[in-house]
């Protein structure tokens, strides 16, 4: 598709990044290249081209890295975790790590989670884990947009 | 061949907390001392590049930051471009400075970074730093420059190549050479125990691992090879400016932004990894010299620990990195760090470097990084040094 194309895109604000019934993340995938972002892009970052198509990425993915961090901001008390998630068959994405008890279990298969305004993951229950999420505080989103 | 680029003056304002200093007196210090230490006045000056970070949010000075500064020591009317690339400001003003003389639009450049980060309400310094990502994506996350590093390192001990042992350790050489820098925000040894026993900020990092908020600036002259004369002084001539921009991280992994730019440094300079003798990188936790260890190509991947374990890295080893004592120690004034780097670097290659001298270096190799896009960098430079006389 012509890269003028890129010229007609929805403007950012109007490009959903949620798709709240799949409960996944959406965003672009290049129909080119295969290229993938959340959110989506007007222009594929790989191949520079404008055929970027929407859409909902799978709702599994890999914690490949994660950090508690101790240090409160607005919003958001300490600790809290975050985490480097590949998704599957998506783009890399940094998130909250919501019920993730053991940080030395990482890396280690999540599950993406949305709501209207936000997006986080949790882990998969494996073998030794609690299967539900009794427990868990959902973070205030004070500074979401 | 480029046109030769000498770095003929350098200065900086002590790195630290200076809640008496205004912009306009850090700028003055370092500014000065770079135009006396390449014994020129404030009119010999035909451009500058002037990088500062935070002075918009911090001091409400959002625009013409470099003017308003450079007023005070008698520098107007030359062009002045004003340069943000959050914490690798510094050395992208360098890398125009240098672009600047090669073009021929200017014989002799300031290069100046300046940043007070100190201020009444420490939340508000935090907010700037957050800034230097792509809020529309990120805002409200919490990643804090402390957590992006430790999701690096966190992964490197995930597969053993890097132990907490190694990032104290690192922490406590960081620290013993700041203690020699007469200009570090952090003039004190700590020990092994000290590092990991202090607060924890993000796992694995703990407060002695990490840079803190700190004022100052530093400042650098750059003129083409012949135009102002030295006599009786090594020559410290820049042998390579590269730069580079973040990228979306491919899942399936690759070589880092600052890895790029260093090759394309490497290739520039016609040198390799294994021909720099001292090296200033961008440590904005202590253990990310174990990282930049192997990106920069001072050793294979995976080996950063062992490199460092091996001595290689300390001020009397083969190859000394961040003889300053390194973002965390000497301390990171965003917009003034990478000049401070390559500051340093000119002392060492000078042989001026006093009690942290390292031992009779020939080429030099600086890397600052700013920003953070997912992942990646927003931006980076990599700069290499050479001095030209040999050491009698």
């Amino acid at each position: 598709m012509d890269l003028a194309a890129a010229l007609d895109c929805a403007p950012t604000g109007e490009r959903p990044r949620f798709d709240l019934a799949a409960g996944a993340l959406v965003g672009g995938r290049c129909a080119d290249c295969g290229g993938t972002a959340w959110p989506a892009r007007a222009v594929c970052h790989r191949c520079g081209g404008a055929d970027v198509r929407l859409g909902a990425f799978s709702r599994t993915g890999t914690l490949v890295s994660c950090t508690r961090v101790m240090v409160s901001r607005p919003g958001l008390e300490a600790p809290y975790v975050l985490g480097q998630v590949r998704v599957d068959d998506g783009p890399v994405v940094f998130g909250q790590i919501l019920g993730l008890d053991d940080t030395e279990m990482v890396p280690c298969p999540v599950t993406v989670r949305v709501d209207a305004a936000r997006y986080w993951f949790t882990p998969d229950p494996g073998p030794d884990r609690p299967q539900d999420d009794a427990g868990l505080h959902a973070p205030t989103d004070e500074r979401q947009n | 061949m480029a046109e030769d680029v000498v770095v003929a003056g350098v200065g900086m304002h002590p790195f630290g907390r200076y809640p008496d200093r205004s912009l306009k007196d850090l700028a003055r210090v370092a500014g000065l001392r770079a135009l006396l230490d390449a014994g020129i006045g404030p009119r010999r000056v035909r451009m500058v590049y002037s990088s500062n970070a935070m002075a918009g949010m911090l001091q409400g000075q959002e625009m013409v930051r470099g003017q308003t500064v450079l007023r005070e020591i008698g520098i107007e009317g030359v062009p002045v471009v004003n340069v943000e690339n959050a914490c690798a400001g510094g050395s992208t003003a360098f890398a125009q400075a240098v672009m600047a003389i090669r073009s021929g639009a200017a014989d002799v450049v300031l290069a100046l970074g300046f940043e007070k980060m100190f201020v009444a309400d420490r939340s508000r310094t935090l907010d700037a730093l957050e800034s230097a990502a792509d809020l529309d994506v990120v805002a409200g996350l919490g990643i804090q420059f402390t957590a992006v590093y430790g999701l690096r390192l966190r992964l490197r001990l995930a597969d053993g190549s890097i132990t907490r042992r190694d990032l104290a350790e690192v922490s406590v050489k960081s620290h013993a050479n700041g203690a020699r820098n007469p200009y570090a925000q952090h003039q004190v040894t700590v020990t092994a125990e000290q590092v990991l026993e202090s607060r924890c900020i993000a796992d694995p990092l703990t407060l002695l691992m990490c840079s803190s908020i700190c004022d100052g600036a530093a400042a650098v002259v750059l003129a083409r090879s012949g135009v102002l004369s030295q006599p009786g002084r090594p020559t410290v001539r820049v042998l390579a400016s590269a730069s580079g921009s973040g990228f979306t991280l491919d899942p399936a992994g690759g070589p880092s932004g600052a890895t790029l730019c260093a090759e394309r440094a490497y290739e520039q300079a016609g040198v390799g990894p294994g021909d720099v003798n001292v090296a200033e990188v961008h440590d904005a936790m202590a253990p990310a010299e174990l990282l930049y260890s192997e990106a920069l190509g001072f050793c294979p991947p995976g080996d950063g620990a062992r490199f460092f374990r091996s001595g290689a890295t300390a001020l009397d080893g083969r190859l000394p990195i961040n003889p300053s004592g390194g973002l965390a120690s000497r301390g990171h004034p965003v917009g003034a760090t990478g000049l401070a780097q390559l500051a340093e670097l000119t002392w060492q290659l000078r042989g001026e470097a006093g009690e942290r001298q390292v031992r009779r270096p020939r080429i030099a190799l600086a890397q600052n990084s700013g920003g953070w896009l997912e992942g990646e960098s927003a931006a980076v430079n990599v700069h290499l040094l050479e001095r030209m006389e040999p050491w009698i």
